[in-house]
């Protein structure tokens, strides 16, 4: 019976930010389409950077309509007077953002890569870089919900959007200086070579280490509501 | 042997400026108690911890024979509960939500539900947004009570609202309660709302329960007595008397165990009773309240 409510927990989350998740797919999708199909160089590389910006936003906007403002708009109290424990919450809150950011990522992703194997606008070489920047904002994702679902206030968020938004420029500038990745992205066909692969694991490792570390945060509180 | 919808013995819990200091409350089942306090008494802090959102530090709850917080989940099926700082879904309308809480409570009553939008004069279309303070207060009833609970813990229901939509709520809740075996515990500062429901009281300040009986005892026991004190005669401190108040030949006594015996005592004594007065709940409450800050303070 509680698996059920967990269950509903989910649907509610996706009723409520279907739109959200909608505009920012859409966005992506626009973006996608100006970087594959523009003529002009600009219009291209803000295609480019946009498609990114959309992922972005999601990753700040999902933890902040799903998770903190379940806090700051006061529907929490209504949401736990339900038969859930504040563990089966979390559970359900992470379940919920993770599918409603996974679904549009693998979307965005996925279109992105038909666009390059179809369209040829791009080189397959850059396949995996791609698909280890756009990991970037999972890891930010992963980082503001847990940040924001531990940490329960507004000042939280905005130290992990902080924390996020700042660093993606800055390792994506390291990224390109990792050797044995460069040299691939105009190749004719996708390398996954050893630097790529670990780049890879330790992102997906990064993401796995911040949800169990919340995890662990919120099976030890006390007091949920305040 | 009784049966408690509620039970809490020996709960504390410590905050940096408050502290709950060991709780004792019993609800019997069927039966409705109000929990009277000030503002910052006490009031929420226990019902968030008897709803296991809040874990005590010491003491045992146990609600609807389930151990709080440990057994929370399995409790809450048959708890219905609204607060006064509780919201809904403000993009969502009434009809959503009522739909997410049926999806959850099988034994959601679709009927009733219809009934209470009625009688509460709800547009189920309505968003959240759109209602008044009032019309949100009687939505989050209506979710509550179309739940069928066994136990409805409701914390300041009453809070901001004009008197018409008080009594709607507060009939509502008497209504509920001709289901039987459902028991009812209730919050607030406005004694009246209290004193026209309950059949058990409970005062809580400063983090503790001055006192917990059932309504018609409070009634009974608690008197004021209008003296006249002669010249010469002295106004002796009496068993049962918790307050005087004195100006000049004149005084008012206030007691919390009032027989007639009394009375009788202080004139003996030479002092003359003008009168003998029933108490509000109010009175009560607010003598209940000074007395027991004074005998801690002392």
């Amino acid at each position: 019976m509680t698996s059920s409510v967990i269950g509903q927990l989910i649907v509610k989350d996706w009723r409520l930010n279907g739109n959200l998740i909608s505009i920012l797919v859409g966005v992506g999708l626009l973006a996608l389409v100006m970087a594959q199909y523009a003529t002009g160089e600009a219009v291209r590389l803000f295609g480019s950077v946009w498609f990114f910006v959309s992922l972005g936003i999601l990753a700040t906007m999902l933890p902040t309509s799903a998770i903190l403002n379940e806090r700051k708009k006061q529907t929490l109290a209504f949401i736990m007077s339900l038969p859930v424990s504040p563990v089966q919450y979390a559970m359900a809150k992470g379940l919920s953002v993770a599918a409603m950011y996974l679904v549009p990522w693998v979307t965005l992703l996925a279109s992105a890569l038909i666009f390059i194997e179809t369209r040829h606008a791009l080189p397959l070489g850059v396949i995996p870089t791609l698909l280890i920047i756009s990991m970037l904002p999972m890891v930010g994702f992963c980082l503001t919900s847990a940040t924001v679902l531990v940490g329960e206030s507004e000042g939280w968020l905005i130290a992990a959007n902080i924390a996020t938004n700042s660093s993606y420029w800055f390792i994506w500038y390291l990224i390109t200086r990792i050797p044995g990745l460069k040299q691939h992205w105009s190749g004719p066909v996708a390398v996954w070579n050893a630097p790529v692969l670990m780049v890879l694991s330790a992102e997906i490792g990064l993401c796995a280490l911040i949800v169990a570390i919340a995890f662990f945060f919120q099976s030890r509180k006390r007091d949920f509501i305040h | 042997m009784t049966d408690f919808a509620v039970e809490l013995s020996g709960v504390s819990k410590k905050y940096r400026y408050f502290t709950l200091d060991d709780v004792h409350l019993q609800l019997p089942q069927g039966q409705i108690m109000g929990l009277i306090g000030a503002n910052g008494a006490g009031k929420s802090t226990t019902i968030r911890i008897l709803m296991g959102l809040v874990h005590q530090d010491a003491g045992e709850v146990r609600v609807l024979g389930h151990r709080m917080p440990a057994q929370q989940v399995a409790a809450k099926w048959d708890i219905g509960f609204a607060s006064e700082d509780m919201r809904l879904y403000e993009t969502m309308t009434l009809s959503w939500h009522m739909s997410f809480i049926r999806s959850i409570y099988p034994k959601w009553d679709a009927t009733y539900a219809q009934l209470l939008l009625k009688r509460f004069g709800l547009h189920a279309e309505q968003k959240i947004k759109g209602l008044s303070h009032g019309q949100r207060v009687k939505a989050a009833l209506l979710l509550v009570l179309a739940r069928k609970p066994k136990l409805l813990v409701l914390d300041e229901p009453t809070t901001g609202l004009d008197p018409v939509a008080r009594h709607e709520i507060l009939r509502e809740l008497t209504a509920a309660m001709a289901d039987e075996g459902r028991s009812i515990l209730f919050s607030s500062h406005n004694t009246q709302d209290v004193e026209q429901i309950s059949d058990q009281i409970t005062f809580i300040d400063r983090g503790r329960i001055i006192d917990s009986m059932d309504k018609e005892t409070y009634l009974d026991r608690w008197r004021r007595l209008r003296l006249e004190v002669p010249l010469g005669v002295e106004l002796r401190p009496l068993p049962g008397i918790v307050g005087v108040q004195r100006q000049g030949r004149l005084a008012v006594a206030t007691s919390n165990a009032f027989v007639p015996d009394l009375a009788h005592a202080y004139e003996s004594a030479g002092v003359h009773v003008q009168r003998i007065e029933n108490m509000t709940l109010e009175e009560i409450f607010v003598a209940n309240v000074e007395h027991n800050r004074e005998e801690v303070e002392a």
